[in-house]
């Protein structure tokens, strides 16, 4: 038998683009979308008995665990529920609540710490994947889990996080951990395009919002196993662009520091990250592109803007 | 035959006669099985190296009041693990080469066959190798190697300098290709390797490692002219030896601004041939004098981000073989498509990479910043590990010896956002992850 | 390995299941705990299948091929996959759409949703709550001695050392009637002696153990004229029950109660208060009971070290170490290895050709001991590649090779021919027919298989006539 298998989701629960959700048509909710990762998160726990799950989230500048909760919550046996799917709605449900409770005045223009929730749902991943050795030494410990990652995404990407994002990505391909990204909204997302690809993870774009739970239990529940019989959409095409240093633009023709690989939409002067300086024929060099170069940015930039 | 001198006998003693080779052997022996009964001479006996640094570990291990080793074994492993990253997150330059070309210079003499390492030198250096190889291009993903190989008094070139880990592991691979013979030749090799070298651009470092395992070198002309065209032409030298420490190694190490290393055994040789992965800081006294003299060594690349095209896209020629494939890398500038990344367009000239190759070596330029140890509470701290959710441990374990960078309440602190995280994240932070989930 | 999986058997349930009539079937489907628990013993493929399918609304099914990878292993899984479904009941297939039958689905779409009023998953026990829980351990140790004396007891019947006090009759009634055991003697005797196919069920994990058990259960309880689907219910529903949680019995219908006496033999229940009926918990055994890995169940306090980890230590020279102290896995042990020393926790003995033939004699195979050994290796075994050391290994199944030296195969033998070309005559026949297992042309003898003689008399017969 196949090793069980971990979950861990992460979730944008930033107020803004749910709220621009939950008045698009068709409309989603807040509340309806967490009750429907709640049944897939009751899937995922219905497959083995030795499944386990976790849960992200992620608010403006901030990220936090939600699930499991740090005590242990007692929660009252229910003759119609079967007792694990209880105890993790409960514990879920409640710190969804405490989070949204504790929500502060939003503030506009501060992206949601989705690198902070990854950053801890790695961090918790390899705690499981590398258990503390056991406390009696002839005991075995079990097996660890297949890990993958299921991450909602609801907001643009942030390019101000390009590089801990990056290091997220390949810190997942160390730990062998597919990053699957659910796209509830249309913004571009081309980061999220990429880790999906670099760890072989599946990205599925949502295009009927009233379907999500299908779309949840068939393309996203299926186990990394699973996988090689039954595929699951991964992207058709990947977009390799990435952020510049300077003005955490995205671009697709960049000027890199040949020392530090840096990368800059216009040409400079001096590297502002290992302050080589360049020589001026180099500049020269790129004179003439150097106008191209940037309207060809500019120009995109105003296409995705 | 009874022991002229006994327990005070001195081994360091430089007057001990010559002659008497014999019987300081059995002295020594002597002494160490002195020492084994340990009753209390050992300190005077402690001349030799290896003596002095050997500690014993059941001495350092103290039993907890229940009679058992776990809570002191558990220490010892953590204050190990500790160790290693302390060493190895020092500050870190934030100048490093990331573009690196490296020949690397196996010795294919018959010194290689002696058996002094498990299995034999030779065996052992091609597993390190391939292990190597794989190593050095996971964290220098823009970097080439190229392999050559010295026996028989010659350099001979096993592969060509290549930016893919498959073609240089596979040099590796055949065991039989690689038989040592002969003498190895350092003079012959190195301007091999130098001559490949040639034609790199400025920006990029230009490296050599060398593993040898002979304690002679046949040489046509004067090994040190050599070194001194190495200088010249900005080639680091980096050596590790597998028999013992040669001057004109050393010097030659020194001097190009390179490692020097003899390895003592297989772990160790291991670790001094990885030392040799991460990207050199920038500090040598070589490119130091380059930038002083005001050589644009550096300079600033245009490269191009292309979109991959899938295995359902309708197929088309790519500009570099005329094949008619689906998958493929369109080229930003002149939208043109290639097999592979990464590559010069064939069209417009640009320099295609895809974004990621370049990201994997951004870690060496933003590290995470090193946590500090918590050596007290004031009774605010959160409860668990900020980056896995679990408790810390609620009693303060007394360290056995208080050591530097150690918590004896398992807890390690960002400067920057501080929140408190335990041993094991603090070890995944700063070894794979990079960024600190606090900050982040 | 993937090949494994294809042709890896449905589970004994599943299995025995698919023999139930569909009407049954989807009376036992009303129930959102034998949903789940049908749905967690599936194989991967087949659950994915019923996953993608569940939120589906469609009445004429859909097609998922489309999803399958196209390489030959995926079409085959996945058609192994559909198949077991189909003979569940639980999906059915017309014209390559499949369609879940709407009584699974609305039954698992409850169970995962939660809610409702069937009361499925066990009445928790309105007492227990506010008191403290009853501990795990002394649960696991109460279960796991239950257990236990069931599987020593069967194997000190098989010898005359060390005699044990015998479970009450309904366990020894069900060991009998499985053909685990047989009585001695005449029918009612009540002295019980193991069979081979015993000895085999010992050699088993606790899980399939368990399992096995419990199939012969459901078909005793079908000839006693219970409702299977009552049995087969309870049983799931123990299995979805919380480990430490008190349930009361009010829910439960008369044939339950009846079953809840029976599986407090087993060690799958405990009371707290032997007398008092209208409360249980269920213990280990009954909440791993649709885990699909046996490693969530250990069933001893003593096997929890050794047991989830092994404990036997082979050496190429025979010997056999054992880090146990557990009387069972020593008596295990005792029926193929020939134990000569016993310490506080460690035994040790050696596979020797008498012991081995010892074992074979009651019926244990050579495949039987090695996978045996292999699963309770020591973790330092586990260094070696393979686990047990080769000479070993094949000894043990030369040993096997050596009982099977003669094969028995009924024929015919042919005779006194009266001349050389009649025997070479009949002979060429038989050979045409492949028939002739022996033959001796000087003294024109020939023995045929059983099957060929009636064709070779007949040919000799028209020779005779002609």
């Amino acid at each position: 038998m196949s090793s069980p298998s971990h979950l861990s989701l992460i979730l944008d629960l930033t107020p803004v683009p749910w709220d621009a959700l939950s008045h698009s048509t068709p409309p989603l909710r807040l509340k309806d979308f967490l009750a429907q990762a709640l049944v897939f998160i009751n899937a995922h726990l219905a497959l083995r008995n030795e499944n386990s799950v976790s849960v992200f989230g992620a608010l403006p500048g901030r990220s936090m665990i939600l699930y499991p909760p740090a005590g242990s919550t007692q929660v009252e046996a229910d003759e119609n529920t079967f007792h694990v799917f209880g105890q993790v709605d409960e514990g879920f449900m409640r710190s969804v609540e405490q989070e949204v409770e504790d929500l502060q005045e939003v503030e506009e223009d501060v992206p949601p710490a989705l690198v902070g929730a990854l950053t801890k749902s790695l961090c918790y991943i390899n705690r499981l994947s590398n258990p503390p050795p056991p406390s009696n030494p002839s005991e075995a410990p079990p097996p660890p889990p297949h890990s993958r990652i299921l991450l909602f995404s609801v907001s643009p990407d942030a390019s101000v996080a390009y590089i801990p994002f990056m290091n997220c990505i390949f810190s997942a391909q160390k730990l062998k951990v597919a990053i699957d990204v659910c796209k509830l909204d249309e913004s571009e997302v081309i980061f999220l395009h990429q880790a999906c690809h670099l760890t072989g993870g599946a990205f599925v774009p949502i295009t009927q919002r009233e379907a999500l739970l299908q779309y949840l239990s068939m393309c996203f529940l299926s186990e990394t196993e699973t996988r090689k019989t039954l595929a699951v959409p991964t992207l058709d095409k990947v977009d390799f662009r990435a952020a510049c240093f300077c003005h955490k633009e995205i671009v697709d023709i960049g000027y890199v520091c040949s020392v530090c690989l840096s990368i800059f939409c216009q040409p400079v002067l001096e590297c502002s990250t290992c302050r080589t300086k360049f020589s001026p024929d180099t500049l020269l060099r790129f004179g003439n592109m150097n106008l191209n170069g940037h309207a060809h940015t500019h120009s995109n930039g105003t296409v995705t803007a | 035959m009874p022991p002229r001198r006994d327990a005070d006998f001195n081994i360091s003693d430089d007057s001990e006669p010559e002659d008497d080779e014999l019987d300081e052997d059995y002295n020594a022996s002597r002494t160490i099985r002195t020492k084994g009964k340990g009753k209390g001479k050992g300190k005077e006996l402690g001349a030799y190296a290896w003596e002095a640094s050997y500690k014993r570990s059941w001495d350092t291990v103290q039993e907890d009041e229940a009679g058992s080793l776990q809570a002191a074994v558990q220490d010892l492993v953590a204050r190990s693990k500790r160790r290693r990253c302390a060493c190895s997150w020092g500050d870190a330059p934030i100048r490093r080469t990331i573009i690196r070309h490296m020949m690397f210079l196996v010795d294919l003499s018959t010194a290689m066959m002696d058996r002094d390492m498990r299995p034999s030198r030779f065996d052992l250096t091609l597993s390190y190798a391939r292990e190597f190889v794989s190593e050095w291009f996971d964290q220098n993903p823009l970097g080439q190697m190229g392999v050559v190989g010295m026996r028989n008094g010659v350099g001979e070139r096993i592969g060509d300098m290549s930016g893919n880990p498959q073609d240089v592991l596979k040099c590796f691979l055949d065991k039989t290709l690689l038989e040592p013979a002969g003498e190895p030749s350092l003079q012959n090799s190195i301007e091999m390797a130098r001559a490949s070298m040639n034609h790199l651009p400025t920006h990029s470092s230009r490296e050599i490692l060398i593993i040898f395992g002979s304690l002679t070198t046949v040489d046509p002309g004067n090994l040190l002219d050599t070194v001194d065209a190495c200088v010249r032409d900005q080639i680091r030298i980096s050596i590790v030896a597998l028999s013992a420490e040669m001057k004109v190694c050393r010097d030659m190490c020194e001097r190009t601004g390179g490692v020097f290393g003899v390895a003592l055994n297989e772990g160790h040789y291991k670790d001094l041939l990885f030392e040799l992965v991460p990207p050199p800081a920038d500090k040598s006294p070589v490119s130091r004098l380059a930038a002083q003299a005001g050589e644009g060594q550096s300079e600033l690349m245009q490269m191009g981000f292309p979109t991959r095209l899938p295995a359902t896209a309708p197929p088309s020629l790519c500009v570099c073989h005329s094949r008619l494939r689906s998958e493929g890398y369109i080229c930003p500038r002149c939208n043109s498509k290639v097999c592979d990344v990464p590559t010069d367009c064939d069209i417009c000239g640009l320099m295609i990479v895809s974004s990621p190759h370049l990201a994997r070596s951004y870690h060496h330029l933003f590290p995470a910043p090193a946590y500090k140890a918590v050596l007290e509470l004031d009774g605010k701290e959160a409860s668990a590990c900020h980056a896995c959710s679990l408790p810390f441990p609620t009693t303060a374990r007394a360290p056995l010896q208080t050591e530097e960078g150690m918590s004896p309440h398992g807890r390690y602190r960002c400067p920057k956002c501080k929140h408190d995280f335990d041993a094991e994240c603090d070890l995944f932070v700063h070894d794979v992850l990079h960024v600190c989930p606090g900050c982040g | 390995m993937s090949d494994q999986q294809h042709t890896a058997q449905l589970s004994p349930i599943h299995a025995f299941l698919t023999t139930r009539p569909q009407t049954a079937l989807s009376r036992l489907y009303t129930r959102p705990s034998a949903c789940l628990a049908v749905f967690r013993l599936l194989d991967d493929v087949a659950r994915q299948i019923v996953m993608s399918l569940l939120w589906l609304d469609s009445k004429t099914g859909v097609d998922l091929t489309a999803w399958v990878v196209p390489n030959e292993d995926s079409r085959k899984h996945y058609a192994a996959a559909l198949q077991d479904l189909v003979r569940l009941h639980i999906a059915k297939e017309a014209n390559g759409r499949i369609l879940l039958l709407p009584a699974f689905q609305s039954g698992l779409r409850r169970a995962l949703t939660g809610g409702g009023e069937h009361r499925s998953f066990g009445v928790p026990c309105p007492g227990a709550r506010g008191k403290e829980v009853m501990a795990t351990e002394q649960l696991d140790d109460y279960a796991s001695e239950r257990w236990e004396s069931i599987l020593h007891f069967m194997v000190s019947s098989g010898s005359s050392a060390g005699r044990v006090p015998p479970p009450s009759i309904a366990v020894i009634f069900l060991l009998r009637r499985s053909g685990l055991m047989v009585p001695i003697g005449a029918e009612r005797h009540p002295e019980s002696r193991i069979t081979s196919k015993g000895f085999q069920f010992l050699l088993e994990d606790s899980h399939t153990q368990l399992w096995e058990l419990l199939l012969q259960y459901l078909a005793m309880s079908e000839d006693q004229g219970r409702d299977l689907v009552e049995v087969i219910g309870f049983l799931f529903m123990l299995g979805s029950m919380q480990l430490g949680q008190e349930y009361s019995t009010e829910n439960l219908s008369e044939t339950q109660d009846v079953m809840l006496q029976d599986f407090l033999d087993y060690g799958l229940i405990y009371r707290r208060n032997p007398d008092d009926h209208t409360r249980f918990y269920p213990t280990r055994l009954a909440t791993t009971l649709t885990s699909t890995s046996s490693l969530a169940f250990t069933s001893s306090k003593h096997e929890k070290a050794a047991s989830s980890e092994g404990f036997i230590i082979l050496e190429t020279n025979y010997r056999v170490y054992a880090y146990t102290e557990n009387p069972l896995q020593i008596a295990v042990l005792n029926l193929f290895v020939a134990l000569h020393s016993r310490f506080e926790n460690l035994v040790i003995g050696r596979l020797t050709r008498e012991s081995i033939k010892a074992a074979l004699a009651n019926g244990i195979t050579a495949d039987q001991i090695i996978s045996y050994l292999t699963v309770h290796a020591h973790p330092m075994m586990h260094k070696n590649n393979p686990v047990l050391p080769v000479t070993v290994q094949d000894q043990i199944r030369l040993w096997q090779l050596e009982k099977n030296r003669l094969k028995s195969e009924n024929g015919y033998l042919y005779e006194d021919f009266n001349s050389q070309g009649d025997f070479d005559l009949v002979l060429n026949y038989a050979k045409q027919l492949d028939v002739v297992l022996w033959e001796n042309r000087e003294k024109r003898k020939m023995f045929v298989r059983e099957d060929g003689h009636e064709n070779v008399r007949e040919f000799i017969r028209r020779r005779a006539e002609s």
